[in-house]
């Protein structure tokens, strides 16, 4: 099965919330009461019952105001921090290379929380469980594109192949021209979300340039895993060897009366 | 009880050394079974890696006040090194790895004793304060949470090797030492070897307790 990649050309987005929408009813996520935060993005960011959000953001430009939306959701990695770090496989790699969620086997432990790198993973004290998007597994496995792309009125989300969506983003960077770009096939092993950005990375709120997996999860999970696992294997076999060559200490003696003598 | 016998513990000493060794054998195996997939097996007989996860957490609780006692009881007679006679045990590992005619004669606690002591007081510590981050993460920033994981594993790396090197020496390894946490009473001849300068001091200052 070939990988499969949502391509998300930002510079088509109207900001319209088609896709914001169509998530919360494919996987039946009902809104909850919100607030105001002086923008029309909202809620105000991800949340266990809002996979993917339209950023709106206000830049300045000479002058005048660059309205710049971003559909926001999990980016699939390919070299997931949140695969790795989960203890229970809730989270895992399907076999179109996006990460599934089984949430229940989620045991809200927190930790893809704070190991992602795009700060997807939400958790839900009620259910004390993390959710996020799975790019509409269910539809995906089922031949259909997931439900954000189905619903984008203006071609800004497409689905399909990796090589296929890729090319399609390489070549409207060069149509663009300026400082458009494309973001997510050079890092993290290459992202399942890719972007075709307008603007310079570094302009979008809340997307990291040089996105990776945190130094702490590598020291944490490739690093001490290992090594405790052959210093504990080491001092087990270690103490057997130490018993049947150097054998246990004589704590004996000749009695308890003879210890009085002074002699060993 | 036999004539003759020496108390080495007395029973609040024993209930630390316990709680600590339940507790802390509890944290280990319910950890392991989060810590590697292979390992989540360890979850079955608890109903799953959640109560896993609820058990770890609750003995974490119990081992938190067992830690500080640990401490309050012991800092003084295992933490901190008898110099030069300590330096002297360093050199020919007490005796423990290779032969040694006479190894330096130690207090109540040797330097291994004493090594054991230090790290479990300190990477206890480390264990305690990363846990209680990674039991509540939420509102916290992004950067420390994150290393509270590598820190809680290091504490691991550390802690198993010493904690399985005490069980060995505390009990095949060393033969008569058990009963100094069961029953606090060991044969004279295991205190002239193990302690014989604590022996010596509290025969002259007639505090030791003999059985008649």
């Amino acid at each position: 099965m070939s990988e499969k990649i949502k391509l998300c050309d930002l510079s088509k987005c109207t900001g319209c919330r088609g896709c914001q929408l169509a998530c919360k009813q494919w996987n039946q996520l009902p809104a909850k009461q919100t607030f105001n935060t002086g923008t029309y993005q909202n809620p105000p960011d991800l949340q266990p019952n809002t996979w993917n959000i339209i950023r709106f953001q206000e830049t300045f430009n000479n002058g005048g105001v660059d309205w710049l939306f971003r559909h926001d959701a999990c980016m699939h990695c390919t070299d997931a921090a949140c695969v790795k770090v989960c203890p229970s496989g809730a989270l895992s790699h399907t076999k179109y290379g996006t990460v599934a969620l089984d949430n229940s086997k989620c045991i809200g432990c927190k930790e893809c929380v704070f190991a992602c790198p795009f700060e997807v993973p939400r958790y839900d004290p009620e259910t004390d469980k993390i959710l996020k998007c799975d790019m509409c597994y269910s539809r995906v496995d089922n031949a259909m594109e997931p439900a954000c792309v189905k619903a984008c009125p203006t071609g800004a989300l497409q689905f399909g192949d990796k090589d296929e969506m890729l090319e399609i983003a390489y070549k409207r960077v060069k149509e663009l021209g300026g400082d458009a770009s494309v973001y997510g096939d050079k890092f993290v092993g290459g992202t399942h979300m890719v972007y075709v950005l307008p603007e310079k990375a570094s302009v979008y709120d809340k997307l990291p340039e040089k996105p990776r997996v945190p130094l702490s999860v590598i020291a944490w999970k490739d690093w001490l895993k290992p090594l405790s696992l052959l210093a504990a294997g080491g001092v087990i076999a270690g103490s057997f060897l130490h018993y049947i060559t150097h054998g246990p200490k004589d704590t004996s003696g000749d009695g308890d009366h003879a210890s009085k003598e002074g002699g060993e | 009880m036999k004539k003759g016998m020496i108390k080495v513990s007395d029973g609040f000493e024993r209930i630390v050394h316990w709680s600590m060794a339940i507790s802390c054998l509890i944290l280990m195996i319910t950890g392991l079974g989060m810590m590697f997939h292979s390992f989540n097996f360890l979850a079955i007989p608890f109903g799953g890696l959640k109560n896993l996860k609820l058990i770890h957490n609750f003995s974490g609780l119990v081992f938190i006040p067992s830690l500080l006692a640990a401490i309050l009881v012991w800092w003084k007679e295992a933490g901190i090194l008898d110099l030069p006679d300590d330096f002297e045990w360093i050199k020919c590992a007490g005796g423990y790895l290779w032969h040694v005619e006479n190894p330096p004669e130690t207090g109540k606690y040797n330097v291994g004793q004493k090594a054991f002591f230090l790290a479990i007081a300190g990477f206890g510590i480390i264990m305690i304060i990363t846990g209680l981050v990674m039991w509540f993460p939420l509102g916290l920033p992004v950067e420390l949470v994150r290393w509270m994981y590598p820190l809680h594993a290091l504490g691991f790396f550390v802690i198993f090797p010493f904690f399985f090197i005490h069980l060995y020496l505390g009990t095949v390894g060393v033969p008569g030492s058990v009963s100094a946490v069961l029953t606090g009473w060991v044969t004279r001849s295991w205190a002239k070897k193990q302690c014989p300068k604590w022996l010596r001091e509290m025969e002259e200052s007639g505090k030791l307790e003999v059985s008649k």
